[in-house]
């Protein structure tokens, strides 16, 4: 095992993952920006170092100052977590070429599967399937020719994007020239590549999502699913769940065995995730990300098993121990995200001061938070705040636990998507587990009008 | 145009951090017969990043700059070696951060005399760490 670990990323995540090398007696190196320096992250850590100011592209993507730290800190591994570097394969390349062990797959594989087109045609060669799409659009005028031969609406995206950003859709041919433009803008501004593809726009699909983890010695497996269909109109995930509801056992076992089956095709090693597009009995490949996701944790409650922990196991050289029959999936689990964020604006992002919070407890409970009294709310980086998750025997409990769980929490001093998570629960369309990923401003509307 | 003078060093350095921001550029310098202030980019971003932060205690005749490294890596001394109470003539470069093999220069942008060296050749030094103080008078 690693004796020391730079943890390469902010705020609950960076705890996260703090929480885990501690668990597995590894000691850890926190970066931050000026902006954070008195983040819990940095706290908590055993060392911490600043790595620039407040702008993402001066501190938590300046490869050179973070490489640079972890060898001066002698660290011997460096965890990126989610966003920022983690699906960055030169970072990757950088971290091996300086003898740091990288805790993620292969620089290749995060290459190609980073890469949404190539990601794409490798799963084509895996037998799996994918939605009609294009390569990489280098011109407005790629993409206009694209979009007639695929047939409007598409959907423009960053290849090598998450988080919903540098995505648009085009429902018609006079808004493509704009929509592309500004795809690739917010893709260079947040990935430092602005390429862009486009994929046929399913209509009314459900994102469901599956979880991997290979070892690199020829075990691969997966834990289950989760259905991440509740997503803001930037299509950024806002409630996510696992099991997926209303799912049939057809449905759910194709979907696992093509994650799987995808994974073996591309030697794939560490955790990663396949996200699908479901839409009646239909089932497209849709990208994959090689990292830990944010909703991870339901995978966690339903599995019982520390994914971050064995991200690190993996990553140290450690065989997984298990394999696909002696995991059990248990139960049910849901998870809120609570953003900095004003859902009556349009989940406009919001800045400031955390002047009061208080968290939930109780059976089946789990925050990961990196707020407290008096915590500074940078406006430079994700409005991310907390992670309110909820465990049940059932999916009934499990709603249950999460609506006394949302109205226990406080967050004062910004705008909070707290309230508009309790709405999401109480419709029947969530009861019953029916909802797409267009469903969120509906149901919003709905419950606002009582 | 530079903006009107506020009345306190604090609100001054604040008001110039803004000003540099917002025109993009990458130090502002203003000398007067009795006094000296420059402010970069990097203490720049600090302050406006965080205006909670005090302005460190400085009497306008004292004209003391820090100068701070803006890379991380390995502090070297220059050579020959800068020493405490050193009077500098002109531009020198007072040390450099080592980072990946790459020499990144640590310069004393302008004369003055060197009041503290406050990290010892081959240290570990992070983003906006002190490294010298300099007396611009």
């Amino acid at each position: 095992m690693f004796s020391k670990v730079l943890i390469a990323n902010r705020g609950e995540i960076a705890l996260r993952i703090n929480r885990a090398c501690q668990g597995l007696g590894v000691r850890t190196v926190a970066i931050y920006s000026q902006a954070d320096k008195d983040s819990l992250h940095v706290r908590q850590a055993d060392e911490a170092y600043c790595v620039g100011p407040g702008p993402v592209p001066r501190s938590y993507l300046d490869i050179a100052n973070i490489v640079s730290t972890a060898l001066a800190a002698r660290c011997e591994a460096v965890h990126p977590g989610y966003g920022f570097l983690a699906e960055n394969a030169r970072f990757a390349e950088i971290c091996a070429d300086h003898g740091l062990v990288f805790i993620g797959p292969k620089p290749a594989v995060i290459a190609a599967m980073g890469d949404k087109a190539t990601a794409k045609r490798v799963m084509k060669e895996a037998g799996v399937a994918t939605t009609p799409g294009s390569g990489i659009l280098d011109s407005p005028r790629e993409a206009r020719d694209a979009a007639k031969r695929i047939g409007y609406p598409v959907m423009l995206k960053a290849t090598a994007g998450g988080g919903g950003k540098g995505m648009r859709v085009v429902e018609r041919a006079e808004y493509l020239e704009r929509a592309y433009a500004s795809a690739t803008a917010e893709a260079e501004a947040s990935f430092k590549d602005g390429r862009v593809y486009m994929e046929k726009l399913i209509l009314h699909p459900r994102h469901i999502e599956v979880q991997v983890l290979g070892d690199g010695s020829g075990t691969i497996v997966h834990l289950g699913e989760r259905d991440c269909s509740l997503q803001k109109p930037s299509h950024q995930k806002l409630i996510e769940e696992a099991p997926a509801p209303n799912l049939s056992t057809k449905q759910r076992n194709a979907l696992h065995e093509m994650a799987v089956r995808a994974c073996r095709h591309v030697g794939y090693t560490n955790a990663g995730t396949l996200e699908f597009l479901v839409s009646g009995d239909h089932v497209y490949f849709m990208e994959m990300n090689t990292r830990i996701q944010v909703e991870h944790p339901v995978t966690e409650m339903v599995y019982g098993i520390d994914l971050v922990r064995e991200q690190i196991r993996i990553a140290a050289g450690e065989r997984l121990g298990y394999a696909q029959g002696d995991l059990r999936a248990r139960g049910s689990a849901i998870e809120c995200r609570i953003n900095a964020e004003d859902p009556r604006s349009g989940f406009a992002p919001e800045a400031g001061t955390i002047s009061r919070v208080v968290f939930p407890g109780g059976p089946g409970i789990r925050v990961d938070t990196h707020i407290y009294d008096g915590a500074l709310v940078p406006p430079y980086y994700d409005s991310l705040l907390a992670k309110v998750v909820a465990f049940g025997e059932t999916r009934d409990e499990a709603i249950a636990r999460m609506e006394r769980a949302l109205r226990e929490t406080v967050v004062e001093g910004v705008h909070t998507t707290l309230e508009a998570c309790l709405e999401l629960l109480a419709t029947r369309e969530f009861r019953e587990g029916k909802y797409d990923v267009g469903s969120l401003p509906s149901l919003l509307a709905t419950a606002a009008r009582g | 145009m530079i903006p009107e003078e506020p009345a306190g060093i604090a609100e001054r350095v604040a008001r110039l951090a803004e000003f540099l921001i917002a025109n993009d550029l990458e130090s502002v310098r203003i000398e007067r017969e009795h006094e000296t202030f420059e402010v970069g980019r990097a203490a720049a971003e600090a302050a406006v990043a965080m205006p909670e932060t005090k302005a460190p205690p400085q009497s306008v005749q004292s004209r003391v700059e820090q100068i701070a490294a803006d890379r991380v890596g390995i502090f070297h001394l220059g050579r020959p070696a800068p020493y405490e109470g050193e009077r500098l003539e002109g531009e020198r470069e007072l040390g450099y951060v080592e980072q990946l093999g790459i020499r990144n220069p640590v310069r004393s942008r302008g004369a003055g005399r060197i009041v503290a060296i406050l990290q010892r050749d081959g240290d570990m030094v992070d983003y906006g760490r002190p490294l010298f103080e300099l007396d611009r008078g």
